[in-house]
């Protein structure tokens, strides 16, 4: 196994999931981006085994001279309505192509937050990462293959931003030093007041509140754990052609975050979401009348 | 029912998640679901040595607006500041599978009362995100409302109420930004980054999240309402949220979701300019924003009452 730590190289990423020299920045079919908005986010279209895709990734090299919270890989409000833009752009120019024909959106991950100044509050930093998810939640509905693969670090509301909304999530394995997580547990120590030793000792039974990649496998979170660098690009390919299957059976729940619910209940990781749901169908049944 | 007309002139500040739930729907309409009977409770909090609520801080149920079943979703502060873990999570979407059902369902049996019967999802707000004692299982809970939202574009609206105690902070702040129709009273508070965090990244000089009234400049109702990011502004009491709503529910569906802010490309190109705007102006406080956008005297703006605010108002 090859452990080549890959925090903070989203560009290098790229190069190793795609096709050689088949990146090319800021382009889209015939759209051309310009190269001085939204720099912490690298987009443009690549090949992977010669079929054309859509990669948005995070450059945590870049700064953001217009927003001075904006670096280290934070998704400010240039990058999250850049990576939207990206994505509306890649939706309409493969409207009329059938599924099984639209590119594929590939996101390489590796961010450690949303934007958090004052200025970004003033304009409102919600919105921004709000209409990414929006804009991947209808690429996904409308059938383009939305891949995720998590190289470094996915924390809380980037990584819902940036990640949460694929089809499938891939997630280097934790030897790669990857974080997934809302709060490390050294923060969950304090606020709970637990010790850290008996917060890992609780995590071993109970992965909803552990910092890791592999506890989020176990929830749902991650389809599947990649052990080699030289994996991912073959994994993601793999979890391309999965994904699209699904959509051609036309089970649109199979995958994204509802398929991510069913697949935390059989991992055994999320017991109770479903229940609350049919409860809810249940009781609903009983005066449905009384609302129609 | 004189429970109910009590309720109406109740603030919505102060008012439990309970009270709002029943109070924003037509009389006597409500019918919880889920609800602390059923003991629906975090299986995880109890682990880390936590209490439970039966309900687990979120009232979930369905009322009347006129002929329009309004799917609810009201969450409450004064437990755990209103954060969402697996439970509270799932009986939010659970409100949004309800509304796709009944939806279908008028489609099928009254197709030509659509209009009129057109359901819709209704969420209070009173929350800072995920819950940190489940929080991979209330971040993903999180993803799956984002995604019940897209889902229901096209069928049917999607409200935010913010008035809350605690506001709308974390995760849920985008999840309201991607709502049809977003309703706050002057109390309200919307935002990504509580105060805190902020204060802790820029430093105290440039942030300081004790000052509340800075705070209520950058996230409150009337800033929110000048952003066109709050599309109404109503009193504190429960009977003008439901008011606003009723008259919200009386418009067509094609008008209403003229209120979004995002999720279309031409919405995003509005908000990258906005966002341009801001390198530009460079604003040291909401005031210098507010005074862009036309207003007047500034300073006086959170003095003013919500009516003698919305008389004066100039909104981008």
């Amino acid at each position: 196994m090859t452990v080549e730590v890959m925090i903070g190289r989203g560009r290098d990423a790229i190069d190793m999931v795609v096709d050689p020299g088949s990146f090319h920045e800021n382009q889209v079919g015939d759209v051309t981006f310009p190269d001085d908005i939204g720099p912490g986010a690298v987009v443009g279209e690549a090949a992977i085994d010669g079929r054309d895709v859509v990669v948005i990734a995070n450059d945590a090299q870049a700064f953001n001279d217009k927003f001075p919270v904006v670096y280290f890989g934070v998704i400010g409000l240039e990058e999250a309505y850049k990576m939207a833009k990206v994505v509306y752009t890649t939706i309409k120019q493969d409207a009329d192509k059938p599924v099984g024909e639209k590119r594929p959106l590939v996101l390489i991950v590796d961010t450690p937050g949303n934007g958090p100044g004052k200025i970004e509050e003033i304009f409102g930093m919600n919105k921004a990462t709000g209409s990414y998810q929006l804009a991947l939640a209808e690429a996904r509905k409308s059938g383009h293959p939305v891949i995720a693969l998590v190289i470094g670090r996915a924390i809380s509301g980037a990584f819902l931003c940036h990640g949460l909304q694929a089809d499938h999530i891939l997630s280097l394995s934790p030897e790669f030093g990857t974080m997934i997580h809302v709060m490390p547990i050294t923060s969950i120590s304090r606020i709970t007041k637990m010790d850290i030793e008996r917060l890992e000792e609780l995590s071993k039974e109970n992965p909803v509140f552990a910092a890791g990649p592999q506890f989020f496998y176990q929830l749902g979170g991650v389809d599947e754990l990649v052990e080699n660098v030289e994996d991912m690009r073959p994994v993601v390919a793999r979890h391309i052609t999965e994904v699209e299957a699904a959509k051609l059976a036309g089970d649109g729940d199979a995958t994204g975050p509802m398929g991510h619910g069913t697949l935390g209940e059989e991992r055994g990781g999320r017991m109770m979401r479903r229940k609350v749901i049919e409860r809810m169908e249940d009781e609903f049944a009983s005066v449905a009348q009384r609302y129609l | 029912m004189s429970d109910w007309k009590s309720l109406e002139a109740k603030s919505f500040y102060g008012a439990s998640a309970r009270e709002r739930a029943i109070g924003i729907v037509d009389e006597g309409t409500f019918t919880e679901l889920a609800g602390p009977q059923n003991r629906m409770s975090s299986p995880h909090l109890p682990v880390l040595g936590e209490a439970v609520e039966w309900d687990d801080g979120c009232v979930t149920g369905v009322g009347l607006i006129g002929k329009h079943p309004v799917f609810v979703i009201s969450q409450e502060g004064r437990f755990i500041g209103g954060a969402v873990g697996e439970v509270h999570g799932a009986k939010m979407v659970g409100a949004f599978v309800l509304a796709r059902q009944m939806y279908d369902r008028i489609k099928e049996e009254h197709p030509d009362e659509l209009a009129e019967r057109l359901p819709a999802v209704v969420i209070s707000f009173e929350t800072g995100g995920v819950r940190l004692h489940e929080a991979n299982a209330g971040l993903l809970a999180h993803a799956e409302v984002m995604d019940q939202i897209q889902e229901s574009k096209g069928k049917f609206p999607v409200i935010s109420l913010i008035g809350s105690k605690v506001g709308c902070f974390g995760g849920m702040g985008f999840v309201a930004a991607a709502t049809d129709v977003i309703v706050m009273s002057d109390l309200g508070r919307l935002g990504l980054t509580g105060p805190e965090v902020i204060e802790q990244e820029m430093g105290k000089d440039e942030f300081d999240s004790a000052d509340r009234s800075l705070v209520y400049r950058t996230t409150g109702g009337k800033h929110k309402y000048i952003m066109r990011d709050a599309n109404y502004l109503v009193e504190d009491t429960l009977g003008d949220f439901h008011d606003q709503l009723t008259a919200i529910m009386d418009a067509p569906y094609d008008e209403i979701v003229k209120c979004r802010r995002i999720g279309s490309e031409e919405l995003v190109d509005e908000q990258l300019a906005l966002a341009e705007l801001s390198v530009e102006m460079a604003p040291k406080d909401a005031r210098d924003v507010w005074a862009y956008f036309g207003n007047e005297d500034v300073d006086q703006i959170p003095e003013m009452t919500t009516a003698e605010f919305l008389a004066v108002a100039k909104r981008r």
